[in-house]
């Protein structure tokens, strides 16, 4: 007798407990998967855990669930899980992500939620072009950044070499520049992300306006004469880097030894910059023939297919709020430059970033490399060539010719 | 030998079934991470294999293998990976049986010598990768001793620029690195030959060359067959020391077969390419592999 009353309420306990677990995930709360690469190191994590500690708060039916891996882990996460269905809810990664996941089948077309467009024209135009395939936006733009001349202010005062005003100055104080152990110019790799600020600058494509053609652009003479410039800057020593010549010395180590004197990159080199007590500072790209035109970088908000009704909507939700003025400004304090454009002109933004405003301003020509799935594939094609290029294994418009005709390959199939 | 049916019911009763219960865990595991992958991966290369989210994989037989062998970048990759292993398996073992020998001569101290040179061995593929990276590098060690110490040169040689060099420095790492576990294995092997045959050859008149090469050699042979197969196979692996060192560059021209691989793997996600690569280096070391067995048994089975 004793032994049955109690199996009844083991059984009862049990039963409630199913239940009630149930209820937690049908209708009550909604547990999203977040993940994400903000640095722990610059305090990025904390305040993403403070915002979502304030989502939450607004939200009581949404329980935000972030999972941190870095650049790599992030990206071949998404690689295994579009074959095992093993999926986030939300995401925010590199604005180069977009077309390679899409080409996996797996994001969510974004534009399709109502709201959409009202809160797409809250951020900035350009980097959230990054989004667009087709005619449906896969994500919107989380934050933002670009390149700019940054320049070791010693180096330049030592050898009475002014602030470059256009793109032919940079390569000629690049000449000046490199003498005993210094060299004027570091390019830490020969993809379009390196070499397409110069490139388009100059009024150079690379591939034709509809992204379904390389030759004819890639391999025109404007690209050439481009990378015949880095490749004479190159033969002179003016010019280094690790991918065209796996002895030189990486850029952070370089900039901190002060054998770097200039490089195109991001806030990033800022931050590593102050890190070293490196007396720098730093300019949008000086304007080529065709302008200062630089290359769009940062991360979007992408959502994938693999969600339910619910969590696509909860997902939504969060989106919208990391991507209004409040939570923009905050993750700017933390080094992410926003998108949002109120963010952008906000007086805490500007004193947690002083180079802000040269950011803003390259940000407004900044240019997004093409959005097509094989845009990998390509890129790491024309780091190929053009590093082949600049340092003399083939003749400039060989190699480019021979990248068209890959490209052309690829993008034809 | 034939046997009945009475014969066999005795085998069956007098087989110790408990074999199974220690054989069979480790069967399946082997099966489940060995073998599933490798007859998968094999199923692979006859696809251009999709990863995407309910994407599906066209068949497309042999069209991978074509791509795989009309790839220059390919070629480069193999050429490199047979240098790699024709230079650093030679070597490692030539100056580990040197060190054996000559350790096992010796009374007084050998253990110092032979943990200093099995430290390599235990020491991390990355650490000692890096550190060969900063020696070699245009601002590194070798090329400070060699302008500001030495005055050889002006300028700093890019010992890692251009691929021969560049393989060259990885080849020394590897040689480098392997000398000590060649000289652990022959040192054991040593142990096995016969102090009696040495005294013989001392009353014969026999000096030290005669010596090694005719009872040492021949003695360890067994011994020098399994590490070459071993080394060989080993060599076909590298992959740390390329990564680290160059990763490839410049322009793809210092890939290793692995390397070149974990590319079109990771990086371009071609997987059928990559598994039909796979399945021709197997093929590659599965012939070299039989031609060593067959050339050390006729090298002799002599007394």
């Amino acid at each position: 007798m004793k032994t049955k009353a109690l199996m009844i309420v083991v059984l009862m306990v049990f039963a409630i407990t199913l239940l009630t677990g149930c209820a937690k995930d049908t209708g009550e709360t909604v547990t999203i998967e977040f993940w994400h690469n903000y640095s722990a190191g610059d305090g990025q994590v904390q305040v993403l855990d403070d915002l979502i500690a304030e989502f939450e708060e607004a939200n009581s039916n949404i329980v935000v669930h972030p999972v941190f891996m870095d650049w790599g882990n992030l990206k071949n996460s998404v690689v295994l899980g579009a074959t095992t269905g093993v999926l986030p809810d939300v995401l925010r990664g590199d604005i180069a992500f977009v077309p390679q996941f899409q080409s996996l089948n797996t994001l969510l077309a974004l534009s399709d939620f109502d709201d959409y467009d009202a809160q797409a024209d809250k951020v900035l135009a350009q980097p959230n072009s990054s989004n667009l395939m087709g005619s449906d936006y896969y994500g919107i733009a989380a934050n933002t950044n670009t390149k700019i001349l940054f320049y070791n202010e010693t180096l330049l005062t030592a050898a009475s070499v002014s602030v470059p005003t256009t793109l032919d100055q940079v390569w000629s104080a690049a000449t000046t520049l490199t003498s005993g152990n210094v060299i004027g110019y570091v390019e830490p790799w020969t993809g379009i992300w390196n070499v397409g600020p110069y490139i388009w600058s100059e009024g150079g494509q690379v591939l034709s306006p509809n992204n379904t053609t390389a030759d004819g652009y890639i391999n025109s003479a404007i690209v050439v004469d481009v990378i015949t410039t880095l490749k004479d800057l190159y033969a002179a020593g003016s010019l280094a880097g690790p991918s065209m010549d796996p002895g030189a010395v990486g850029d952070t180590d370089g900039w901190a030894a002060g054998t770097y004197a200039m490089e195109l990159d991001g806030p990033w080199r800022g931050a590593s910059n102050d890190a070293a007590n490196i007396e720098y500072s730093a300019i949008p790209l000086p304007a080529g023939s065709a302008g200062s035109i630089s290359v769009l970088g940062g991360e979007n908000f992408m959502q994938f297919k693999t969600s339910d009704e619910a969590h696509r909507n909860a997902a939504w939700e969060f989106v919208k709020f990391m991507t209004e003025t409040h939570a923009q400004v905050e993750m700017a304090k933390v080094g992410q430059m926003p998108v949002n454009l109120e963010a952008l002109t906000d007086t805490e933004a500007l004193a947690a970033m002083p180079l802000l405003p040269v950011f803003a301003e390259a940000l407004l020509t900044a240019k997004a490399r093409p959005v097509i799935p094989e845009w990998s594939e390509v890129e790491g094609i024309i780091a190929t060539k053009v590093a082949e290029a600049i340092t003399g294994a083939k003749d400039v418009q060989t190699a480019l010719n021979e990248a068209a005709t890959e490209i052309d390959a690829i993008l034809g199939s | 030998m034939k046997r009945t049916s009475l014969t066999m019911k005795k085998y069956i009763k007098s087989f110790d079934w408990r074999i199974l219960v220690i054989f069979v865990p480790g069967l399946i595991f082997v099966s489940m991470f060995t073998f599933y992958p490798m007859a998968k991966m094999i199923i692979m290369s006859f696809f251009d294999w999709q990863i995407g989210y309910q994407q599906t994989s066209p068949f497309i037989g042999f069209d991978n293998y074509i791509t795989v062998i009309n790839d220059p970048t390919a070629k480069i990759a193999i050429v490199n990976t047979l240098v790699y292993v024709l230079v650093t398996v030679p070597f490692q073992m030539i100056i580990g049986l040197l060190v054996a020998v000559l350790i096992n001569g010796i009374t007084k101290r050998s253990v110092l010598y032979r943990v200093s040179y099995y430290l390599p061995v235990i020491t991390s593929w990355v650490i000692v990768a890096l550190l060969f990276r900063y020696i070699f590098s245009n601002y590194g060690l070798l090329n400070y001793f060699i302008t500001d110490t030495l005055h050889i040169v002006n300028e700093p040689i890019g010992w890692l620029s251009t691929r021969w060099s560049a393989l060259f420095a990885a080849m020394l790492l590897g040689v480098w690195k392997g000398i000590g576990w060649n000289m652990i294995i022959f040192l054991a092997a040593l142990q096995a030959v016969s102090k009696d045959q040495y005294e013989a050859a001392d009353m014969d008149g026999a000096n030290r060359t005669q010596k090694f090469f005719h009872i040492t050699v021949p003695g360890i042979k067994g011994t020098i067959v399994f590490a070459l197969i071993m080394l060989t196979i080993g060599g076909f692996n590298t992959y740390t020391p390329i990564a680290v060192l160059t990763g490839g560059n410049p322009f793809h021209q210092t890939e290793v077969v692995l390397t070149w691989m974990y590319f079109q793997t990771f990086d371009a996600l071609n997987m059928g390419y990559s598994a039909a690569l796979s399945v021709i280096i197997a093929l590659i070391i599965m012939l070299i592999t039989i031609v060593m067995f067959k050339l050390t048994r006729f090298g002799g089975d002599s007394k």
